[in-house]
Formats: C-alpha cells, structure tokens, sequence
C-alpha cells in the first residue's frame, strides 16, 4: 500500500512539473530579427578549418556595425564557460574567453568581439564540428531585436592514428619523418654559445691585464690615449702640467717605483726596451723639472710641448710593445 | 746679495770641498753632505766604525772653517762640567778655575768636536741639548752665546760596552747622522794603507787651506741661500707626502722585509726633522748652482737627515740601521712627484 502511494505520488509530481515546464516555454516569444540594412556583419575566421583536437583553442574576431540609435545589448553576449549545444546535446565546444570593444561613430557603433572557444571534444577519426551560431540582441527604444552570428564548420582531427598502426606500412614517401622541434632548445644552446664566448673574452681581457692583445694596454699605451684626449682641452700651462704628470705616471707604472732623474740609469737597467729613448727621456724630466719645480718657461709654446709629449708618449708604448720605436717628427 | 754673490760663496764651498777631498779620499758623499751642513747651519752626528777617518774629516772641516775649535772626548766619567770648566791647583798653590772647552774660545767657536759622544752620561747630553738648539750656555751667573758654532760628534756603533744611547730628543737636534764607510776603491785602499802622506793625521790636516770660509759670515749667508732657493708648489706637496710617509709608510705601500710596517714605527720625522730637511735640500739645490729645489735635492739628504729621528718599537731597534735604509729607500720609490 506504501509502495503504491510513492509511484503515485512520484508521477503526480512528474507531471505537474511539465505542465510548468510547458506553459513557460509558451511564453516566451521569439524576437523579431533586425534588418539587415540595419547591421553590418564581418567575421574573421581561423585559417584552417582542420587538424583541430581537444585542448585546442579557436578564435573568431566578429564585427557588428549597428547603425544609430540601434544598440547593442551587452547582456545579451554569450557567456563565458557555458557549454554548447546542438539539438539539446553537448557538443564539446566552450567558449573561454570573450573580449569587446565598441568604436562610436557619426552614424554607427563598431562593436569588434573577440571570441575563443576550446575544444573539449575528440574522435578516434576526424569528424565535422562547428562553432556554433551566436544570437545577440539589439534594443531600439522599447523594441528588441535578434541579431545571428552564423557558426563556422571545421573538422576536429583524432590524436592518434586509430587502431593498431604498422609503422613500417604507414611510412608514406610524401610526408617527413615526424621530427620533435627543438627550436627552443637550439635558441638556448645559441645563447649558452654566445654568453660562454663572452666569458672567455672577458677572462682573456682580464688575464691579459686589461688588453686584447700580448703587450697592448701597457702603462705607455694608456698613457698615450689620455695624452690624446688632452687635445680637447686648450694647450696652456696647467694642460701641460696633467701631460708631464700622466706620463710620470707611465713612468712610474712601468717601473714598479717612482721614477726620478737620479734613478734613470735604474730604470734602464730594469727596462732596456727604453735604451734607444734615453736622450728623450732625459728630455723629458728636464721639461717635467722647468713645469713642476723650476717653473720657467721654454722657448717652446705649451702647445709644441704637449705635442712633443704626445710623440714621446707614442715612442714610449712602441717601445713598450717590443718595437722600435718610429723617428721623431 | 746679487747672484754674482751667490756665485761665488759657492766657488767658496767647492774650494772647501776640494780641500777636505785632498786629505780625506773615498769619502766624496760625507764631504758634499758635511759642507750642505755647513751652510744649512745643521750640527752632524757621524757614525762609523774605528779609524775609518771621522775625526780627521772633522779637523780638516774645522781648519777650512776657520774660527775656534774646541774638542772633548766622550767618557762614562764625564760630567756636564767637565764642558764648562776645569779647576787645578796653580803654581802659587791655590785653586783656579778655568774656562772648559765650551766657553774657551767664546763667541768664536765654530766647531765643537764631541768624540765618541755615545760614551758620556745622559746628563751630558742633556746639557748639550741645550746648546745644540739654543747656542747658549749660562755659566758663572751669565748666559754665553756661541753664534757661529756648529757641534760635529761621531759615535761608535761597534762596541756597546759602557755606552749609553743617545736619546731620541738628543737624535733630533742633529741635522744629519753622516755614515762614513771604508772606502771600497782599491786605489783608495792602497793609498791609505801605503802613502805616508795619510799616516801622520796632524800634518795632513796642515795642508788644509785654512780659512776657506769665513765662519762669523755664514750663518747671514745661511739665511740668504733659505731665502733664494724656491720651493714650487708640487715640490711642497712631495715634501709633505714624504714626511706623511715617515709616519705612516703602510699609506704609502712601503714594505721592509721581516717588518710588520703597522706596528714598526712609534714616531716619525719631527717638524724641526722635515725643516732641516728642506734646509738642507735647498743648500743642496744651490750647491749644484739650482734656482729652486728639485726632488733628487731632498734625495740627496733624505737618509742623512731623517733616519735618525726616526723612532722604531723596541722590537726592530736591535735592527735599526738596516730597517731605517730599507724604509727611507722604499719611501723614495714609492712617494711620486708629480
């Protein structure tokens, strides 16, 4: 008797609830299209229309130019994250992401939607499928309107070749050898390569005390180039005292000691590469002595000194280099 | 005093020079350091070993000098007296006071010659501190005044048996501590060990010619040589690194081998240490007929005039002599200018 009573009363639920069901469904009205005239469609589809499997994403860029005082009713965009269907069943297709912007013009809005669908679905073999139409709704003072976004068929591609595949009979002269890409990993390699080249040329710069090259980068060297930026500033007594003082400093560098007058003879036994410039390195501490210590002034103007400076500095380096050192202008 | 003037008080001093190098041989550097003494007005400390010719270059400087020349030997038994007076009994029997060797020759010493000063007391040295820095004495209720004189001493650093170190006060008020080798010239050698002419010291010294300078017209001319020979800018700031290098030697990078530098020096040059220094670079400077000093001119006399003042830890004293080249060379090679 219990028993009995539970299936009635089951069944009396049941159909109550499609009476409901039905009488919502009478209800509601379908909206009334809206002119063509009314609304531009652009739709910018996928390239390819194949080889789509699950996991993939597709998108469509849709443009709707809606002519004024149509607008276009932002409720009315298909939601994120719902599932598609056909004829009430799922068809694997969600869309993920939408993306809007609207572009107001005199006489029209251009309303740009950027539409992205993943593909939930697969197929042992390739099978027909379709971004499904969208529907959009266009208001005009208290009427509304149906707008279609038409759907775009494509195929989706199985992952694996179905069924159990002889290698040896599925090798088709027509297609490549199925190769991994390792792209990624020849642009690292490449930086590896390069970042390493540098290394080893900064260590050889390093270990070579600061010089590309076997003799380059000596005290006389360095000197020589400072001497040269001395161009810049005017040639005058104070310019010249920063020569002298720059290249004591070579001198000094050289050596390993301060170098003086008194302790030449020390300094060429030291370095013999300086031998053939020991006039002109007497020379030299003779000027340094007039500017620094005796300040009395030669016949020669700051500037032919300096450039007598320049030259001494160039013989020098050369000398420290090994070679011999070129005539003096 | 013109140039011309100049000019010749250095004929004067290179005659000098001449002279003592003619009795004294292989001794050229003390010679040309001594005579930078002279006209820098700078008392000289020599050291060396016995019978290397210390007390006959003196006498041939005093000679040359001209003036009064008094001499005392240094003994553990002498007293600050024994300089001032001495008393004896005279022929009629009663006792007598007479002037000692500092007051003898009065305001004509010239040249006071203390032998072996490291053999007499610390009160000794104490009075001749004293006169060293002031030229005074006060004796007999009166202050005497030796304007012209000059004190050479020599020390013996071999034998330490009943000595007493000079103190470093006492160190200071010398301008120069001469070393004076065995000459290594075998001509020299042989000359010294076999011509007569060096074996009898009071004739050699005879053939001095006496007088070269006039001793009561240095100290004037003295001032005048200070006053003529410039010091440039770049010449004052080496001075300066040097003697900051006195001190601290490590800011500088100077290393002495077996030395740990942080803790090797408890004083370094004195401020009377570095004029006296310049004093005698810019003798030096005129010496070689130079307008302004140069740095191979503070060279020439950095050794001589700083390694005495200097004040080692107890430590590195035993080894003060070697240490004290090997920091002032490393000074030199290591301070630049410019």
């Amino acid at each position: 008797m219990k028993k009995f009573s539970l299936h009635t009363a089951t069944l009396v639920l049941s159909l109550l609830l499609s009476i409901a069901s039905f009488q919502l469904r009478a209800d509601e009205k379908p909206l009334p299209s809206i002119d063509d005239k009314l609304v531009k469609l652009s739709i910018v589809d996928p390239v390819r229309d194949s080889g789509y499997t699950v996991g993939d994403r597709i998108t469509r860029v849709v443009t709707l130019e809606i002519k004024k005082p149509y607008k276009l009713l932002d409720t009315s965009l298909p939601i994120v994250g719902y599932e598609k269907r056909y004829q009430g069943q799922v068809i694997g297709i969600e869309l993920r992401d939408i993306k809007k912007t609207a572009e107001d013009k005199a006489d029209s809005t251009v309303h740009t939607l950027h539409l992205t669908y993943q593909i939930f679905t697969r197929n042992v073999v390739a099978k027909p499928a379709a971004l499904p139409p969208e529907f959009v709704k266009i208001q005009h003072g208290k009427e509304i309107y149906s707008f279609r976004i038409p759907s775009w068929n494509f195929r989706i591609s199985p992952i694996a070749v179905f069924g159990e595949v002889k290698l040896e009979t599925d090798m088709s002269p027509l297609r490549g050898p199925v190769l991994k890409n390792s792209d990624r990993e020849n642009l690292i390699f490449k930086l590896a390569l390069a970042v390493l080249a540098l290394s080893a040329l900064g260590l050889l710069y390093i270990f070579g005390a600061h010089a590309w090259l076997p003799r380059m980068g000596g005290p006389f060297a360095r000197a020589c180039r400072d001497l040269r930026k001395l161009k810049k500033l005017p040639a005058n007594d104070e310019t010249l005292k920063l020569a002298l003082t720059r290249v004591h400093q070579a001198f000094n560098l050289s050596s390993g000691n301060s170098v003086f007058s008194n302790n030449l003879d020390d300094l060429l036994a030291q370095k013999p590469v300086f031998s053939s410039m020991r006039n002109d390195i007497a020379h030299f501490f003779e000027l340094s002595r007039m500017a620094f210590f005796e300040q009395q002034h030669t016949t020669q103007t700051a500037a032919e000194q300096l450039l007598w400076l320049q030259q001494f500095s160039r013989r020098c380096r050369d000398c420290e280099r090994g070679l011999r050192p070129e005539k003096q202008a | 005093m013109s140039d011309r003037q100049l000019a010749d008080w250095r004929q004067h001093a290179l005659k000098l020079e001449s002279e003592i190098n003619k009795v004294v041989v292989g001794q050229k550097d003390p010679i040309r350091l001594i005579t930078t003494a002279i006209f820098a007005r700078g008392h000289v400390l020599l050291e060396g070993d016995v019978g290397v010719g210390k007390t006959t270059l003196l006498r041939a400087f005093t000679r040359a000098i001209g003036g009064g020349y008094q001499r005392i030997e240094g003994t553990i038994d002498l007293m600050p007296n024994d300089l001032v007076y001495h008393t004896y009994l005279g022929e009629d029997g009663k006792p007598h006071v007479s002037p000692g060797p500092l007051l003898m020759s009065g305001e004509n010493l010239s040249v006071f010659f203390f032998n072996e000063i490291n053999r007499a007391r610390p009160q000794v040295h104490s009075l001749l501190l004293r006169v060293m820095a002031e030229r005074t004495l006060t004796a007999f209720n009166k202050e005497h005044h030796f304007p012209h004189m000059l004190v050479f001493a020599d020390r013996n650093q071999v034998e330490k048996e009943e000595t007493f170190d000079i103190p470093s006060a006492a160190r200071d008020r010398f301008m120069m501590e001469i070393p004076i080798a065995v000459p290594t010239e075998p001509a020299v050698r042989e000359a010294l060990m076999f011509n007569p002419k060096f074996h009898d010291v009071d004739a050699l010294v005879g053939t001095v010619e006496a007088e070269v300078l006039q001793f009561d017209q240095l100290n004037a001319f003295a001032r005048i040589i200070q006053n003529s020979v410039d010091a440039s800018p770049t010449l004052r700031r080496y001075a300066l690194d040097l003697w900051t290098a006195t001190k601290s030697p490590e800011l500088f990078g100077v290393k002495v081998n077996g030395v740990e530098m942080s803790r090797l020096i408890i004083s370094g040059a004195s401020p009377r240490g570095v004029s006296m220094l310049l004093s005698a670079a810019r003798v030096n400077a005129w010496l070689n007929n130079r307008e302004a000093v140069v740095p191979e001119d503070i060279h020439a006399v950095f050794h001589e005039t700083i390694a005495h003042r200097l004040v080692f830890s107890p430590v590195y004293e035993m080894r003060r002599t070697e240490i004290a080249r090997e920091l002032l060379s490393g000074i030199i090679s290591s301070v630049s200018a410019p």
